[in-house]
């Protein structure tokens, strides 16, 4: 499926039959476990869980293509919590990997040395540092080539593997080992979040998508209609970190939730650029209301509360809500 | 006649390679672009892809392999160090990849002409490596490089290096082989340790926490490339009953009754051939060794071919700075025990394409003959000659270093 | 020279306490040497650091097999087959056990015979620092036992906090609760019997080669993590009351590790052997289904 790119191929961007069958409860979530339990994962990782039904959404004839990150450690010699196929690459060429083994399986099948019954779909699978920072250069590369994959980023906005750093996934004013709150700067964190949806759309898959782990059947409903594109398909889950966040294990969940609900994290998709959002909650709480809970905003409350901070991180909220007219 | 890239290109259409990604670098691209007008001429079966980066290119290069395909790419220099990283990481997959590098000097300060430093850089990381003189020798190594890679013995990824310029772009006669006759020699790929299908599921490229599985699997690396001494014998064995050509781990020139011996790698070598030819002229027993295996490293075999000889004289294209010659050292280490080890000496040479002259050549032999009279090897030599010393005067007044 | 190591689980300051008794040591003068054990594992997992005082400089490095003294943090580490806290404890050595038992106790219910020290830091950590954060009160057990100074224990846990925490009250709270533990136990004497004579030698092979088939890191088997046990992170642990339970599936769908199965009848039940005790489920439950229970106290009820 190389496409304009490569020489070969024809690089169309096929579309398969329109009908979707969508889940309409959480009772609709495929009960086979894909992930199993044991990983060295923390307790109460956002990460996992919205992976744990991504997986449910694709199933088991995949081949994952793992970014340095947290989730490398997922495979550790001699354990496995998968049912698939999985290799490990490098932080910043998984999607190169994905190219590879997608030609590859290509190839094998178009010569008759692969049975087309062995054909696995190639699921990339990333943490933001690599999404956001070190990868660009290889993923604009497979998303321009129309590469036939999945793109799984599991954003806890920080160098989360690495004992939390900032990275371009990290919000403006977070507390990370990089950028501690001091006398020069309060606020912690000085940059805005990169919108790496944003960057995919400029490049125009044929789909892209917003996820949440507390949202499981939102994301399985949009897996069920990427699944019908040929192309790239983007997946970015916010996933609450409880050592990186600051947060109770118990709480990844109401984070994620919380997250929606303030409109710091928009749920959304985007066929063919044509974008909508998914879930968009009937009143928008404070931003403060997910702020607060959090130990990497901690700083911002106490002991003084910087109140330019946190009204530009609403006003950021708002303006997004805003420039889509969905603000009410 | 043909090019060393046209060669190259060759013998990746002969072996009939199922997938090449690349990235463009002098001097290599001519490689690449021969590729890419048979592929899309239709004349080669494989699929081509440009990536974004080295570091991209071995990525999926490597992966292809990992999952059953036959794979090539190829680069040079900057680009070999920029997708460094992955040497490693395909080599420890244990997978046969054939990658060419076309030696050009490292940046800084950025240049294009050839010595080994770029390829030398690699020597720890699992890439086996053939070293070639010739256009020839090119094709026929990369045939050799599959069957060698892919033997269950082995298993590991490799590399043919060749000269930029010198022999990249330098036309001469090449013979091409039947591809009927080829496929006798390199049957197909089919990996029974690494692949990626529905019904065998398979987790590539584990982590591993503890050195205990650690060295295990980098112990086996090293295990796997000593099999390779023997292996290659068995390979240039058939090649050379299928194709008349036969290529040892080391080439000898004139070598048995020598006394003074140069070595040498790549094409340069040719240069060294003929000053061996101008010493005997002069009646001094000189002779050559051209290394072309050089990982793994025929020991035994240089062993054999330089020990009671009166002296060694390596010449290192190539400079580990704070250390010298990196040849010298490797062949140094090899011949400590030996009872009648020669006097061994050093050069540094070649380095970003600069010529060897014949008196260079002439002085090289000299300090043999004299250094083996007074068992003196000396330091080693950086060659340098006045009227190059007196060129880079110029240019250094032209700069305004006056 | 004592090898003093500390078995806790992440997040409990298991690495800290190794600082603080090697900083201790060296303010009384001695040669000391302190490290963290990393592994994959995260918050909950089972960690271990190390700390080595000497009057003469330490010729030793890396992970401490043969330990004089160990601190167990956790008391539910005891009886997990993958940490092993106690391995490799010399004779005649100490360990100091986190636990509401006493040292009798202990020992005869996890059958230790080496000598045993108790203190239930869990609830002066709680009672004092108002969280189960126990760096410096296990610091504190330790140079007790290894017999440092006061003095030092308190400079010690003012310069390794004063590098983490900018909260003044909190930082005094922990010396405070550090010297509290210090004065809390009467150590014993740590009496090592010489050098074991029936040590089995290990002997270096020449190692065979193996196909790439096998030798190559690539893992055949699939979905094998379970047999990694991930239960023993627990501290408190999800608690079953089924009178509520209307089958909703909300459990199910928010534990990241899959660890709450569905029943024949449609009941979702809890693999303990995994379930690493992140308490999500609890929060999540709309009815009174779920509830949480120390995992110490469910091991005494459930034996």
């Amino acid at each position: 499926m190389a496409g304009n790119g490569a020489i070969e191929g024809d690089g169309g961007k096929g579309v398969k039959d329109m009908g979707v069958e969508r889940i309409k409860s959480i009772k609709g979530i495929p009960p086979e476990e894909n992930v199993l339990p044991g990983t060295p994962a923390c307790a109460g990782c956002g990460g996992l869980l919205a992976l744990r039904h991504c997986m449910k959404a694709l199933g088991q004839k995949i081949v994952i293509v793992n970014a340095a990150g947290c989730f490398t450690l997922l495979t550790i010699y001699p354990y496995t919590p998968f049912k698939n196929s999985w290799l490990y690459t490098a932080m910043a060429c998984a999607p190169a990997g994905a190219q590879g083994i997608r030609d590859a399986l290509d190839i094998l099948i178009k010569k008759g040395r692969l049975d087309p019954d062995e054909d696995l779909k190639v699921v990339v699978l990333t943490g933001d540092g690599a999404a956001y920072d070190m990868s660009l250069s290889s993923t604009s590369g497979a998303i321009n080539r129309n590469l036939d994959f999945y793109y799984i980023c599991y954003d806890n906005e920080a160098y989360g593997n690495t004992g939390v750093q900032w990275s371009g996934a990290t919000p403006f004013a977070s507390k990370t080992g990089t950028t501690p709150p001091g006398m020069i700067r309060p606020m912690g964190a000085e940059l805005v979040k990169k919108d790496l949806f944003a960057i995919w759309g400029s490049h125009k898959p044929p789909y892209l998508a917003t996820i949440s782990p507390a949202h499981p059947v939102d994301l399985i409903n949009k897996f069920k209609k990427a699944e019908q594109y040929n192309g790239p398909k983007l997946f970015i889950a916010l996933s609450p970190c409880p050592p990186g966040w600051g947060i109770d294990t118990s709480y990844t969940v109401k984070l994620a939730k919380l997250a929606v609900d303030t409109g710091v994290w928009a749920l959304k998709e985007a066929v063919s650029g044509d974008l909508k959002h998914t879930v968009v909650p009937k009143r928008f709480k404070p931003v403060e209301e997910y702020l607060q809970v959090q130990g990497r905003f901690a700083h911002l409350f106490k002991p003084v509360r910087q109140e330019a901070a946190l009204n530009k991180i609403q006003e950021g909220v708002n303006e997004y809500w805003n420039r889509h007219k969905l603000l009410l | 006649m043909l090019t060393g890239n046209a060669a190259a290109a060759w013998g990746v259409r002969l072996a009939e390679v199922d997938y090449i990604p690349i990235y463009p670098i002098t001097p290599q691209t001519e490689i690449i672009e021969t590729l890419a007008g048979w592929i899309s001429n239709g004349v080669m079966d494989s699929r081509f892809v440009t990536m974004d980066s080295e570091h991209s290119m071995l990525t999926a290069a490597g992966s292809a392999s990992a999952t059953g395909a036959r794979a090539f790419t190829a680069t040079s220099s900057q680009g070999l160090l920029y997708g460094f990283e992955m040497l490693y990481a395909v080599a420890g997959w244990r997978v046969p990849l054939v990658m060419v590098n076309v030696s050009r000097g490292l940046s800084s300060p950025i240049t294009l002409e050839p010595d080994h430093n770029d390829v030398l850089a690699a020597r720890d990381t699992g890439f086996l490596q053939i070293h070639c003189e010739t256009c020839q020798e090119v094709l026929d190594s990369i045939l050799m490089a599959y069957r060698l890679a892919e033997d269950e013995r082995v298993l590991l990824p490799i590399f043919v290096n060749l000269d930029g310029f010198y022999l990249s772009f330098t036309r001469e006669p090449v013979e091409v082989p039947d591809v009927e006759q080829v496929r006798n020699f390199l049957p197909l790929y089919q990996p029974k340790h690494a692949f990626f299908k529905a019904s065998q599921p398979m987790a590539q490229s584990a982590a591993v926490l503890g050195g205990l599985a650690y060295s295990y699997f980098k112990y086996q690396m090293h295990m796997a490339s000593q099999n390779a001494l023997a292996v290659y014998k068995e390979v240039c064995d058939e090649f050379e009953t299928g194709f008349g050509r036969n290529y040892d781990t080391i080439e000898g020139y004139m070598l048995d009754d020598a006394d003074y011996v140069l070595v040498m790698t790549n094409s340069f070598s040719t240069l060294g051939k003929a000053a061996v030819n101008a010493a005997r002229e002069r009646g001094l027993k000189a002779g050559l060794l051209r290394l072309r295996l050089l990982r793994p490293f025929p020991v035994t075999d240089l062993k054999a071919a330089v020990t009671g000889k009166k002296a060694v004289a390596v010449i290192d294209q190539n400079i580990s700075i704070g250390k010298g010659g990196i040849l010298h050292s490797e062949i140094a280490s090899c011949l400590y025990h030996e009872k009648h080890r020669p006097l061994l000496l050093s050069f540094i040479a070649g380095l970003g394409g600069k010529n060897i002259s014949p008196d260079e050549f002439e002085f090289i032999i000299n300090k043999m003959v004299t250094g083996a009279d007074t068992e003196d090897a000396g330091t080693a030599q950086l060659l340098y000659t006045d009227t190059e010393w007196q060129e880079m005067g110029r240019l250094k007044g032209m700069a305004g270093k006056g | 020279m004592y090898r003093v190591r500390f078995h806790g689980r992440g997040g409990q300051g298991a690495r800290v306490a190794s600082k603080v008794l090697g900083t201790a040591a060296f303010l009384d003068g001695y040669y000391a040497q302190d490290f963290p054990l990393y592994g994959a594992e995260r918050r909950g997992a089972p960690v271990a650091a190390s700390t080595r005082i000497s009057e003469d400089p330490i010729m030793e490095r890396g992970v401490i097999p043969e330990p004089d003294i160990v601190i167990v943090m956790d008391e539910t580490l005891l009886q997990d087959p993958l940490t092993m806290p106690l391995s490799g404890l010399k004779p005649g050595g100490i360990v100091l056990i986190n636990t509401t038992h006493s040292p009798a106790e202990a020992k005869a219910v996890y059958k230790i015979t080496a000598q045993v020290i108790t203190l239930d830091i869990t609830k002066i950590g709680l009672d004092m620092l108002g969280m189960p954060i126990l760096s410096t009160l296990a610091g504190g057990v330790a140079a007790r036992i290894v017999g440092l100074s006061e003095d030092s224990l308190k400079a010690a846990v003012e310069k390794v906090l004063s590098e983490i925490i900018t909260d003044r009250k909190l930082l005094d709270k922990n010396v405070a609760a550090a010297l509290y533990c210090f004065n809390a136990i009467t150590p014993a004497k740590i009496e090592l019997k010489t050098i074991d004579t029936n040590k089995k030698k290990s002997t270096v092979i020449s190692l065979p080669f193996e196909p790439a088939e096998i030798s190559s890191p690539a893992i055949n088997a699939t979905g094998n993590t379970p047999l990694r046990m991930t239960g023993n992170w627990r501290v408190f642990r999800p608690a079953w009351n089924y009178e509520a339970c209307t089958r909703c599936m909300i459990c199910v769908a928010r534990c990241p590790d899959g660890c709450i199965l569905v029943n024949e009848d449609g009941y979702p039940y809890t693999d303990y052997d995994n379930c690493k005790g992140c308490l999500i489920c609890v929060g999540e439950c709309p009815t009174n289904t779920l509830g949480k229970v120390m995992e110490v106290h469910a091991k005494k009820v459930t034996g």
